[in-house]
């Protein structure tokens, strides 16, 4: 990329037409999501609350955001979160996509099958697993039908479990989005050099751990930051699904950013708390998007 | 492989694919189902009588907070939302994607990676600044202002996707087109553009997606008679008071995903394709 | 009158400087073929004739007007690119109308043109399908009648025939030059195809490392190569690069040549004028077509290690001075390998080259 062909151009239209056409999406993006941000992160450092307020108050706002409970509980959910739910989609995404490259009839359909989720909103995903978890006439219900009459299950209005509904719900939702970029990246792979480890006499299971998954290194880099990224901004889910209760038990710092600005009237310490957001996500993005692009320099 | 674990491997298969039928399941028989029918089956239970009252329910005169008119007018919100938003966003990435890959200048490159990280950027920074904004310009909760943020954060997807695409479309295109004595309309419109199908359909069916099943916007940036449906539905299901009918908020849920899971349906194959030029950012 | 001429052309990639200082002047008419080796800045300097880059420095010049601001629809050039470049979502007759509707020629004069240049290239019946349903011989038939349907000054052709296959090769290649021929136009080839390069064109430039090495007649190209490069370059199989000492014996200059433990003195001719490195070591260059059978028993007693029958000729591998040196026979002379033949160099047409500089002496 570092040096990219440009065409020569002349004249007036050749010249200025592209930036013309350029300049008004680039105008928007530069206004209102850098200007956004910085703008933002002024917000943080003052006393607003229910309206803006310019009055500066240095880092007070992180201060109170780091001395507040709720956002540690909210910091401690994405932790479990995250780690729960990129470790439960990828395992579910990879193992299924390894199954369905085994030259399986009525791949087509199941594949539409385990994709579909992905399709849903999160507050559809919320709402139906919500039913489903439900304490009295779901899942609960069901198992008692079934002559397991001790079953209990309470993790929607438990306060210690909340937060694990949302990695099943999410899990459901994304998995299906794993095998698919798995698959294809699967079906990317040379043929030749399955062929040529057969030969060898190496084992199914030892060509993929040896020479198929090491190769889709970049695809599970890829699949990983995704998912990284969609667990950091997790706000629909949880708002469906539990609404970050019982309590504040379940969280996110989505929520947490969303209750303090719109509904709590603690817009500096919502301004302060997206920052943070911002600060995490460009912590795991810069370094992988730079090395994205170096590498699509060397090529 | 052997038989017996080619029998193993499908059998792993098919309890997957019922894992991921079950919810759909489960809000279609619940759906269809009475309150009476509810509290005596469970989950599984298929419905005795068919009955489609959840279903008028949901759509006429369920109650979302103190109005009590179901779910159609948010429905028609997000039509209304969801088309000029996805062909303003969609046209804008066409144009970007076609000047930053074959009308290149100075800083080009540099404004492509400005907006790679747009991609990234975790939308509650822009909360609170958009919702100022939009205030300033009358716009606040309102239909237009809506459409506006979703294409402001739109452009970065579509315009990633059409670059990404035309950058494949090899250069001496344009310049066999440019000898001939096209200039940068002509050769879009001409050219380009009739070359564009498959990523138009695969940007127009991921905007749709996206922007239909946006909760986050429609939360903050709209109100009353702007909210689009997935804001209406979680209203529906979480907010009335008196006891909850699950019939109708299945059969709500399912209205809310009837348009995606239709363009999934007849689309499949675009939208496989999105999810992987989306994950190949870059 | 100049048709086309490059005035110290130069071209940057960032630090990277592809072309540097080309010089070429084409008469009107004239068919220039630029020849070199893969990445040598062909593509490039085409580009920068045809106005599709600009030049980092230096002027072209197209019908002696200087065009470094002239956009390239109004340089009055057609091109053919090595990839054809058809409009996929066009057929074949919109892919030939296209230039002219855009320069806003009347339809029914479009029809005209392309009826004409249907006929010249023989594709009446492909005029409706689209190029993903065409050969790869037709696609470039139709890539020519694209330049060829407006009556261009100049014509652009970037190796053009380099996605055909051997034979379709040889026939579109009688065909440009039948072409050129009728049309008188002037033409710009790119090839790195040595034969293309010799059949075709009335000047060749060979380039490298985005320097023109030598500008010339084919035949000058052949008979007289600048330096090393150029003579290896051209002509197949290559001609032999024997290092030898040059020496007087007796007021004669030559070199001598030893192939196994005979040797001999091969005299050059006309040879006062390399009269300056007598003693030193140069280069001999002579072509695998330029050895004789010496019937008499003279010349070099060379073991032949190899042949390589071709048909018409024989290409027999021997060693001569360390090296291997190959000489193309007739059948007839040749030998099967481990068996000796006599062999004598046409030192009248040899060349000399200077092993520092790599460049031609005398
Ligand atoms: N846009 C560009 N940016 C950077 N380097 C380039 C660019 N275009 C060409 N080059 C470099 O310039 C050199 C010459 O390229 P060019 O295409 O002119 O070669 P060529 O002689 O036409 O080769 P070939 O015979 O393979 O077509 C190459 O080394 C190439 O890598
Ligand atoms: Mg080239």
């Amino acid at each position: 990329m570092s040096v990219t062909s440009r065409p020569a151009h002349y004249g007036f239209a050749e010249h200025w037409l592209p930036r013309l056409v350029l300049a008004p999406s680039f105008l928007l993006v530069l206004v209102f999501l850098y200007g956004f941000i910085a703008w933002n992160g002024a917000l943080s450092f003052t006393a607003s609350r229910l309206l803006p307020n310019y009055e500066w108050v240095g880092l007070a706002q992180y201060e109170a955001l780091f001395a507040s409970e709720r956002w540690w509980v909210a910091v401690h959910n994405l932790f479990i979160f995250g780690v729960l739910f990129i470790g439960g989609a990828m395992a579910v995404g990879i193992v299924l996509a390894i199954l369905l490259d085994q030259k399986i009839r009525l791949e087509g359909a199941l594949r539409t099958i385990y994709l579909y989720p992905l399709a849903l909103s999160f507050i559809v995903t919320g709402t139906a697993w919500g039913w489903m978890l439900n304490p009295g006439l779901g899942l609960e219900k069901l198992m008692h039908d079934w002559g397991y009459a001790g079953f209990s299950f309470d993790w929607l209005v438990n306060p210690d479990r909340s937060i694990y509904t949302i990695v099943i719900a999410g899990i459901w939702q994304s998995s299906g989005f794993v095998m698919a970029l798995f698959l294809a990246g699967l079906r990317g792979i040379d043929d030749s050099i399955i062929k040529a480890a057969q030969i060898d006499g190496a084992s199914l299971p030892r060509i993929y751990w040896r020479i198929i998954l090491p190769a889709m290194r970049p695809v599970f880099f890829s699949t990983l930051m995704i998912l990284a990224h969609i667990a950091i901004k997790s706000f629909d889910l949880v708002m469906a699904l539990t609404g970050g209760g019982p309590g504040f038990s379940s969280d996110l710092p989505a929520t947490f950013m969303y209750q303090m600005a719109f509904t709590r009237g603690q817009m500096g310490l919502g301004a302060a708390s997206a920052m943070m957001m911002l600060v995490t996500v460009s912590a795991v993005v810069v370094p992988y998007l730079y090395s994205e692009l170096r590498r699509s320099r060397h090529v | 492989m052997s038989k017996p674990w080619r029998g193993v491997l499908y059998a792993v298969l098919l309890i997957a694919a019922l894992y991921y039928l079950l919810p759909l399941y489960v809000m279609l028989s619940t759906s269809l189902k009475t309150m009476d029918e509810i509290r005596a089956g469970n989950l599984l239970s298929l419905p005795g009588a068919i009955s489609f009252d959840a279903w008028h329910k949901a759509w006429g005169t369920a109650c979302t907070g103190i109005e009590c008119s179901g779910l159609s007018g948010y429905f028609w919100n997000s039509v209304r939302m969801v088309i000029p938003a996805v062909l303003i966003s969609t046209a804008l990435g066409a144009l970007n994607g076609y000047v930053l890959s074959k009308w290149r200048f100075r800083g080009s490159e540099l404004a492509f990676a400005m907006l790679l990280f747009g991609l990234y950027i975790p939308f509650q920074v822009l909360l609170l600044p958009m919702a100022q904004t939009l205030g300033w310009f009358g716009l606040a909760r309102s239909m237009a202002g809506l459409v506006f943020v979703h294409v402001v954060c739109g452009i970065a997807g579509t315009t990633l996707f059409f670059r990404n695409f035309y950058v494949g479309i090899p250069d001496e295109l344009i310049k066999a087109a440019r000898l001939d004595g096209a200039g940068f309309w002509r050769i879009f419109l001409r050219i380009v553009l009739p070359m564009s199908l498959p990523i138009l359909m695969v940007t127009l069916i991921w905007q749709f997606t996206q922007i239909w099943n946006d909760f986050l916007f429609g939360l903050v940036f709209s109100s009353g008679e702007s909210q689009p449906i997935t804001v209406g539905l979680n209203n529906l299901a979480n907010t009335s008071t008196s006891v909850k009918e699950y019939n109708v908020n299945m059969a709500a849920a399912l209205i809310a995903a009837l348009p995606t899971i239709a363009v999934y349906v007849l689309a499949g194959k675009y939208f496989v394709r999105g999810l992987a030029a989306g994950a190949v950012k870059g | 009158m100049g048709a086309l001429a490059i005035k110290n052309v130069t071209k940057r990639f960032g630090d990277t400087h592809i072309l540097k200082g080309i010089d070429i002047h084409v008469d009107s008419g004239e068919f220039l073929i630029l020849v070199g080796p893969s990445g040598c800045g062909k593509s490039t300097l085409m580009n920068i004739i045809a106005g599709l880059e600009s030049p980092s420095g230096g002027e072209v010049h197209i019908a002696d007007r200087i065009v470094n601001d002239v956009a390239p629809k109004d340089r009055d050039i057609a091109m053919v690119f090595q990839s054809y470049a058809l409009y996929p979502t066009m057929n074949v007759r919109q892919n030939i109308a296209f230039g002219l509707e855009t320069r806003g020629v009347p339809k029914k004069e479009q029809d005209e043109v392309i009826a004409r240049v249907a006929k010249m290239l023989q594709m009446d019946h492909l005029l409706d399908r689209k190029p993903g349903q065409l050969s790869g011989g037709q696609r470039q038939r139709v890539a020519m009648g694209r330049a060829l349907a407006r009556n261009p000054k100049l014509f652009l052709f970037d190796e053009p025939l380099s996605n055909l296959d051997a034979k379709l090769r040889v026939e579109m290649r009688t065909e440009i030059k039948q072409l050129h021929h009728r049309l008188k136009t002037t033409i710009v080839y790119v090839t790195h195809d040595q034969i293309e390069a010799m059949t075709l064109g009335d000047k060749i430039a060979v380039m490298k490392d985005g320097v023109i090495q030598q500008f010339g007649s084919p035949q000058q190209i052949y008979d007289t190569p600048a330096n090393l490069f150029v003579a290896g370059f051209i002509g197949s199989p290559s001609m032999n690069f024997i290092p030898a000492h040059l020496a007087s014996e007796g007021g004669v200059i030559g070199v001598s040549l030893q192939s196994g433990d005979a040797a001999c003195f091969a005299p050059l001719l006309d040879s006062q004028r390399y009269a300056a490195y007598v003693g030193k070591r140069v280069i001999v260059g002579v072509r695998p077509e330029q050895w004789d059978l010496a019937a008499d028993g003279g010349g070099l007693a060379c073991k032949i290690n190899l042949t390589e029958p071709t048909g018409p000729d024989t290409i027999v591998f021997t060693q001569i001075n360390g090296i291997e040196v190959q000489a193309r026979l007739h059948p007839r002379d040749a030998r099967s390998p481990g068996s000796v033949l006599h062999l004598r160099p046409d030192m009248s047409k040899a060349v000399l080259f200077d092993p520092e500089t790599e460049i031609r002496i005398g």
